[in-house]
């Protein structure tokens, strides 16, 4: 199954890099450059996934997942993570529903296993759901 | 005192205060009340001459009623002969009931028996003895029982063949000039007591050359030299360091011109150990004013100074914490976009062998650089990040000591020692930031070792409050002045050190409200103290 995801993060470079990891696996892309495009996006389309950086300009990271988890509950963020010992802000958005983190400072490799793993979980709910 | 008292001679009955007998060559009557007095020898005076006398000596007892002190003459028996008006007004008996009496019995009228008359007895007693003046200083009741202080002045009178013939006895009152009942013996045994019994604080004078001539009791406890050994000693065996040395001339200096002067200087106890204090010296001057020595006063002031250096540490730390946390933000993003980028053009088909050799020393480097951010980023955490448990810290020793084993202990020749308290209450701590701390003590230890040693680890409850580790290797140890620099991010003396591995530990032994510290000897080795509260 292949869903279509999100990558919002304000670095282009960073962005770029997700949407060609993603593409290399046949996954569909859009992006966002701030919290603010990201939920004007997530109004107009149904994306099956938002990877979302955890600390955005503008708007921040943990008030977006809020307001895409208000206007699309069923859609899953994966919250990217510069800090990889923030605990605080990863705590904060695992209570707001996110179902993962991928750190930057992971090897490739891993953040892309890691993000097959979490869609897994994702889906595995689901199907228990429906 | 050269006055010759022999037997009282008086001229009348009235007059019974009696005078020197230089006033009085011979008394013409018997004195009152004095029957079995050994009477006198010469009555061949013409009335001419009784007449000057009777007026000499009318001035006389004037002059002894008027004398502000208590005076009493003894016999060699130890009763009153004579006496003036203050004893009446001391005692509230009429002089006519005092004189024959035992005079310590009207000083003391409580008992016969009291030691304090025993005292001044003593004191009479070996001023006869010796044939010298004495004194003595002691309280004694007056009339309504109030005690006061008299200060007595003890005169053995002598016969013309040296006999001792009696005693005369002069008591000034000190009462009013004390103000509080305290005799100056009392006063000085205070002093002394005082002095003795501070602590913290040394005590000792110099003269101008500096040999020390002056050295408190107390001092012992802070400087670790007896007094018998220090005295006459020359003060620089105070003072090592080239710092101190001039600090101290300095401050000599100073006190030479104003009189006093207080500094902070490092001094040296006896067994060497450097004691960081604050002195006080104040100028030792004569009744003219000229310059016989200087007073120390020194306070140690070592509790402050860690409390200072470890403030000093905990800034250093926040200040590079927030820095660091900034740079490692920084660099993660092109970081990740770098290593990213290099995954996927090392995918790629169709790269020679040589480029793909260079793309793999890229790829180690930024890994390199990937491993530091991340402690970077470790060493910023914040304490809000704890996830504290009760634990107890033997065990959690345990489970660090295998996981270094394999690859240090096996290539190096290191005995592990471990002198583990039993029964230690648990202490709340974060376990991994707590194996964190060991496990970069103990690679430190074992870095320390090239060539092999000991590695000991010792445990104890440390005084009802606190557990503290003890971390001691046997390897090169620690230059004093690095030592300063230890805890210090950045500093590292190894080739591949990033000079984080002990501020990480201190923070997260600070985040933990414990305090971690060390001694170290160049060639002995390094300890490692850390005490945490439980």
């Amino acid at each position: 199954m292949s869903y279509k995801v999100l990558v919002v993060d304000d670095e282009a470079p960073v962005r770029d890099l997700f949407v060609d990891l993603l593409k290399r696996e046949k996954y569909e892309t859009d992006t966002a450059v701030s919290g603010e495009e990201a939920i004007e996006k997530i109004k107009q389309n149904e994306f099956g996934v938002v990877l979302l950086d955890i600390k955005l300009s503008g708007m921040s990271g943990i008030e977006t997942l809020k307001q895409i988890k208000e206007i699309r509950p069923q859609t899953a963020v994966i919250m990217i993570t510069g800090f990889g010992y923030d605990e605080d802000l990863i705590n904060k958005s695992r209570e707001l529903g996110c179902s993962g983190y991928l750190g930057k400072n992971m090897p490739i490799s891993q953040i892309m296993s890691n993000f097959k793993l979490f869609l897994k979980t994702v889906e595995d709910k689901k199907k228990f759901n429906d | 005192m050269g006055v010759r008292f022999p037997s009282p001679a008086f001229s009348s009955a009235d007059v019974i205060r009696g005078f020197p007998p230089q006033y009085v060559a011979d008394p013409p009557r018997i004195l009152a009340g004095d029957s079995d007095y050994p009477l006198h020898r010469n009555y061949r005076l013409n009335k001419i001459m009784s007449t000057k006398i009777d007026n000499c000596a009318n001035l006389v007892s004037k002059l002894i009623d008027t004398a502000n002190a208590v005076i009493l003459y003894l016999d060699a028996k130890g009763r009153v002969r004579l006496c003036n008006g203050k004893i009446e007004q001391l005692s509230g008996m009429k002089r006519d009931d005092i004189i024959g009496r035992r005079g310590l019995d009207i000083l003391y009228p409580e008992n016969g028996s009291n030691t304090r008359q025993q005292l001044f007895d003593a004191f009479i007693a070996s001023a006869l003895e010796h044939k010298q003046p004495n004194s003595f200083i002691g309280n004694i009741p007056d009339r309504s029982g109030d005690e006061r202080t008299f200060c007595w002045n003890i005169t053995p009178i002598l016969s013309d063949t040296a006999q001792v013939e009696g005693v005369l006895l002069l008591g000034n009152d000190l009462t009013e000039i004390d103000g509080r009942a305290t005799s100056v013996r009392n006063k000085d045994d205070m002093l002394r007591n005082i002095i003795s019994s501070i602590k913290d604080y040394a005590l000792f004078a110099t003269n101008v050359e500096g040999k020390i001539t002056y050295y408190a009791m107390g001092s012992t406890s802070l400087f670790g030299w007896g007094r018998e050994e220090i005295i006459f000693r020359d003060s620089s065996v105070f003072y090592k360091t080239q710092e101190a040395s001039s600090k101290l001339a300095f401050a000599l200096e100073e006190v030479r011109r104003k009189g006093e002067c207080e500094i902070e200087i490092e001094m040296v106890k006896k067994d060497g150990e450097a004691l960081p204090v604050l002195l006080s010296i104040n100028k030792l001057a004569d009744t003219e004013g000229k310059l016989r020595g200087y007073i120390f006063i020194a306070k140690d002031i070592t509790e402050r100074k860690n409390m200072e250096y470890h403030l000093v540490q905990s800034e250093k730390l926040i200040a590079m914490g927030q820095l660091t946390a900034g740079l490692a933000h920084e660099i993660n993003n092109p970081l990740f976009v770098i290593s990213g980028r290099l995954d996927l053009l090392l995918e790629q088909k169709g790269i020679g062998k040589n480029q793909r050799q260079e793309l793999g020393i890229i790829r180690e480097q930024t890994d390199r650089i990937r491993v530091l951010v991340d402690r970077f980023l470790r060493f910023s955490r914040k304490s809000s990040s704890l996830k504290p448990d009760e634990i107890d810290i033997n065990k959690l020793i345990e489970n660090v000591l295998p996981l270094l084993s394999y690859h240090e202990l096996h290539t190096k020749d290191i005995t592990i020692r471990k002198g583990f308290a039993e029964g230690l209450p648990k202490v709340r701590v974060d376990i991994n930031q707590l194996q964190e701390v060991f496990i970069n003590l103990f690679l430190n230890a074992f870095q320390a070792m090239p060539d092999g040693g000991t590695l000991d680890i010792k445990t104890r409850n440390l005084d009802g409050n606190s557990v503290e580790i003890r971390i001691s290797d046997s390897g090169y140890g620690i230059s004093p002045e690095n030592i300063k620099k230890i805890f210090t991010p950045f500093f590292t003396t190894k080739n591949e050190g990033t000079g984080l591995g002990l501020p990480i530990c201190y923070n997260i032994i600070r985040n933990h409200n414990g305090t971690i510290d060390l001694k170290s000897e160049v060639g002995k080795g390094t300890t490692f103290i850390i005490k945490l509260p439980f």
